[in-house]
């Protein structure tokens, strides 16, 4: 059995803190990405996301480790012995930590700050090839596409960057498919905008997620990602079918 | 003794009496002005204006200041009522600090219950995908409930250890206003009533009551922003008359630096609540008004070319979170000084860093003013603020940091002792580090554009909360419950609760923010079973239940232990803390003499030093 000193200030005790921590930051990262899984996977503008959060979670998991190793390492050691009665070391406070365990944490601010623009550029970027127009409404959705196309269902090209602006009739709700990334507000009396490229084929669901009322759960719309060909002969279709309505009236 | 003596009973009738006279006011307006005579927002309006006036007059917390027009005497009377039994104290006005923190805190516990409740009932429902019970209108009424009830739980449990403990960690006689004191705990409770009673109308918005959803709801929503006034005007006072009585009323040789950290978290505390919390009043006066008056300020009206020339419904937003940002740090702060202030004691040495950590609560106070809008990143408001807004609430980590290492600090080298308050303060810094840690992750952007709106805020904010209010308060109770009642309350039933509420929470926290990164949205009454997170789901509820269980074998350890509990004897913790100095229970006047504070809070260890000592007759 190890022989802890009993000096709080012995170097031994933060050896072995050290390495605790270091160990308990790798199993704890690997742990929280399992329970953590992103789903946001299947466009450009997801991949920041990924990949900020994955960054977060090591640091979230060496300060956790930090801070729960130092807790839990001391509630062992220090603990009151039996039939011990004498107080603890009397030291009040240390300058230099102090200092330290605040400009640290203000470096990491500025990283985080720095790393957060950049993200936060690269995911409300990208190009506008298809333009499509979101309504939102209690408790439905419609898309507008730019030739005169209105739809139940949204459907996109695989890869082709659109840009999908957005606007509601009565109340605020919010346009996310979660595996897209980033959702964006659509707020009545303003026009605000979200910028996908998609990367997978695929049917998705889009959701409102700001309360919007009695069966706000259920604001649903299917979201369809095709190849190009197919999406092109869905519009031709979608022309032709409005157009026939068009005509008969 | 008749029923109507009882302050409270009286105030009931003032209040039903207020409501049907402020709607006949209304109506007979109404018929004079050749309006339709019944409107039901408008009635209902100034019912529960008069009503809660009805409540202050009937209770007696106006009487003094009436008194006081006619140049009526009206000495503060001590002790309990001469004929009565001794609890009516606390069913009626009495301005004795010790009382009115036990009414704030007991009022809080009351409605922290009742708040809890409401979650399991919509936890259950959510244990499964498919609505089996709860019908989505209900569902949601329940949730926004869930919200307010419980802020409103907080705001008294804050309310109740301020108003206790600081007049006596200072050594004050009382407070600076005590009928100031017992006004501003007396409002709460019309305003409670008025809360739980806009149930019966249905409120679907969610606690935040974001317009134009809330302009468009029933009229249970008026009721809801009156009671929400209410609160706030006796957030407003309360912080008032600490920060009065903080300042003013310390014994001889307490410097600031002197004082218990408590206070100085109290002090963090008070100075938002004063300044932040006329933001959300005036936010819930604008939407009473548009909605009763039609003052276009949040809902856009268009004109012919489709311009909107009305309101602006992100305006509210800002409003709104201008308080209720800073709010957070309002629930969070005294609990953070809670647990710097057991620390020490537990470990049997000085709390580290004690300037920076009283600072630390200061530099939490006034940066949490500037990060309002990181609850707005997607709301669509100009680019270059969720920049702005990200940087400042990264900041928040820095004195965040200064606290967590602090403990550390504290405890290394210690003589560590676990009777429950020291569990729940432990259990207390491991919650918030859960809550804390997953803060950074909402504040950059990018990640927040995706969690927002999620499980993973709703594990974050609960972990915020309970690592910030729950468990340090619950360790407060524990804490002080000898100093209140003069008995022990159960250790076994102590530390039962503890190894089941912590562990249950650890669980529900993770489960929540991981139902979030996989796609959960908050707020909704049913998800779609695709998305795979009906177990995650399901542990959540049993983890809220488990939770629920063992809050309820605190409260039966609080009132068997008030009967049959050991003697506890004037310090059982030997603390140096001057309320400890004092006998159990504390004494109506807490202090024969005046105290004279002669050396530092905090020097456990330090022999023979000492923090305070009595004054004789002629010292001064």
């Amino acid at each position: 059995m190890l022989k802890l000193p009993q000096s709080s200030t012995d170097r031994k005790h933060f050896v072995i803190v050290g390495a605790l921590v270091l160990v308990v930051t790798i199993l704890l990262g690997f742990a929280l990405l399992a329970i953590l899984p992103v789903k946001a996977q299947s466009s450009v503008q997801a991949e920041p996301i990924r990949w900020l959060f994955q960054l977060h979670i090591w640091l979230i998991a060496f300060l956790f480790a930090l801070v729960s190793v130092f807790m839990f390492y001391a509630l062992f050691v220090f603990r009151r012995r039996k039939h011990d009665t004498s107080e603890g070391e009397h030291f009040e406070g240390n300058t230099v930590l102090e200092i330290l365990w605040t400009v640290v944490p203000l470096v990491l601010v500025v990283i985080f700050s720095f790393i957060g623009l950049q993200t936060l550029q690269q995911t409300t970027s990208g190009g506008d090839d298809i333009r499509v127009e979101a309504v939102g409404f209690q408790w439905a959705w419609t898309f507008n596409y730019p030739n005169g196309v209105t739809s139940a269902e949204m459907v996109l090209p695989v890869n082709k960057p659109a840009l999908i602006s957005l606007t509601s009739t009565d109340v605020i709700h919010s346009f996310w498919v979660a595996e897209w990334g980033p959702k964006q507000d659509l707020v009545p009396g303003m026009r605000t905008q979200l910028h996908v490229t998609p990367t997978e084929v695929g049917e998705y669901k889009l959701n409102c997620a700001e309360l919007c009322g009695l069966t706000h759960w259920n604001m649903v719309a299917t979201v369809r990602v095709v190849p190009e060909a197919e999406y092109t002969a869905w519009m031709e279709q979608k022309i032709a079918e409005q157009n026939i309505e068009v005509v008969s009236r | 003794m008749r029923l109507t003596s009882l302050g409270l009973v009286r105030g009931l009738i003032g209040y039903a009496v207020g409501l049907l006279l402020g709607m006949a006011v209304v109506v007979v307006s109404r018929l004079l002005m050749g309006m339709s005579v019944w409107e039901a927002e408008a009635a209902w309006v100034g019912g529960i204006i008069f009503a809660v006036i009805g409540f202050l007059g009937g209770v007696g917390a106006l009487s003094d200041w009436l008194k006081w027009t006619r140049g009526a005497e009206t000495p503060l009377l001590h002790g309990p009522p001469a004929d009565k039994p001794a609890w009516t104290r606390y069913f009626g006005v009495d301005y004795n600090h010790k009382v009115i923190g036990i009414q704030y805190g007991v009022t809080g516990m009351f409605l922290l219950l009742i708040g809890g409740s409401f979650a399991l009932v919509f936890r259950a429902e959510l244990a499964d995908s498919g609505i089996s019970f709860l019908q989505p209108g209900t569902y949601n009424t329940f949730l926004s409930m869930h919200a307010w009830v419980a802020l409103a739980a907080i705001l008294l449990g804050v309310g109740g250890m301020a108003n206790y403990l600081v007049p006596l960690m200072i050594g004050a006689a009382d407070m600076a206003f005590p009928r100031l004191n017992a006004f501003a705990y007396w409002i709460n409770v019309p305003a409670i009533l008025t809360l739980l009673l806009s149930m019966l109308f249905g409120w679907d918005s969610g606690w935040t009551a974001y317009p134009p959803l809330s302009l468009r709801g029933p009229v249970g929503y008026q009721l809801v922003f009156l009671s929400i006034f209410s609160i706030g005007l006796s957030s407003i006072l309360g912080s008032l008359n600490i920060i009065v009585t903080m300042l003013m009323m310390r014994p001889k040789g307490m410097s600031l630096f002197r004082m218990p950290i408590f206070c100085w978290a109290i002090l963090a505390t008070s100075l938002i609540q004063l300044t932040a919390t006329q933001l959300i009043g005036q936010a819930f006066l604008m939407l009473s008004f548009e909605r009763t008056l039609g003052m276009p300020f949040f809902n856009p009206l268009y004109n012919a070319a489709g311009e909107n020339i009305g309101g602006q419904p992100l305006l509210f937003q800002h409003l709104f979170w201008f308080y209720s940002h800073p709010a957070v740090y309002v629930f969070v702060l005294p609990g953070l000084g809670i647990i710097s202030e057991l620390l020490p004691v537990f470990s049997r040495k000085p709390l580290f860093g004690y300037r920076w950590v009283a600072l630390s609560s200061l530099a939490i106070a006034l940066v949490g003013f500037l990060v309002w809008g990181h609850h707005m990143f997607t709301s669509g408001y100009g680019e270059y603020l969720r920049v702005v807004f990200m940087i400042s609430t990264l900041l928040v980590a820095v004195p965040t940091g200064v606290k967590f290492f602090s403990w550390l600090g504290t405890l290394w080298g210690g003589r560590l002792t676990f009777p429950t308050p020291m569990l729940f303060t432990l259990g207390a810094i491991s919650v918030f580090l859960i809550g804390g840690l997953s803060g950074p992750i909402l504040a950059t952007t990018a990640t927040d554009l995706f969690l927002h709106d999620t499980y993973f805020v709703v594990g974050h904010f609960h972990a915020t909360i309970f690592g910030g209010f729950v468990f340090p308060f619950f360790a407060a109770i524990y804490y002080w419950y000898p100093k209140i009642t003069g008995r022990m309350y159960d250790e076994t039933m102590g530390k039962l609760h503890f190894w089941l509420m912590t562990p249950g929470f650890w669980l529900m926290s993770l489960a929540q923010m991981t139902a979030g990164t996989m796609g959960m949205r908050r707020r909704i009454a049913d998800y779609d079973p695709a998305l795979g997170v009906e177990n995650v789901h399901l542990l959540v509820t049993i983890a809220g239940f488990v939770i629920a269980f063992s809050v309820l074998i605190m409260i039966y350890n609080l009132f068997t232990s008030a009967e049959i509990g050991a003697t506890a004897g004037n310090n059982p913790w030997r603390s140096r803390s001057p309320e400890w100095q004092i006998p159990s229970p504390a004494p109506e006047h807490s202090y024969a003499r005046p105290i004279a504070v002669v050396g530092e809070p905090y020097d456990y260890g330090l022999a023979g030093s000492k923090y305070i000592a009595s004054m004789g007759a002629g010292d001064d």
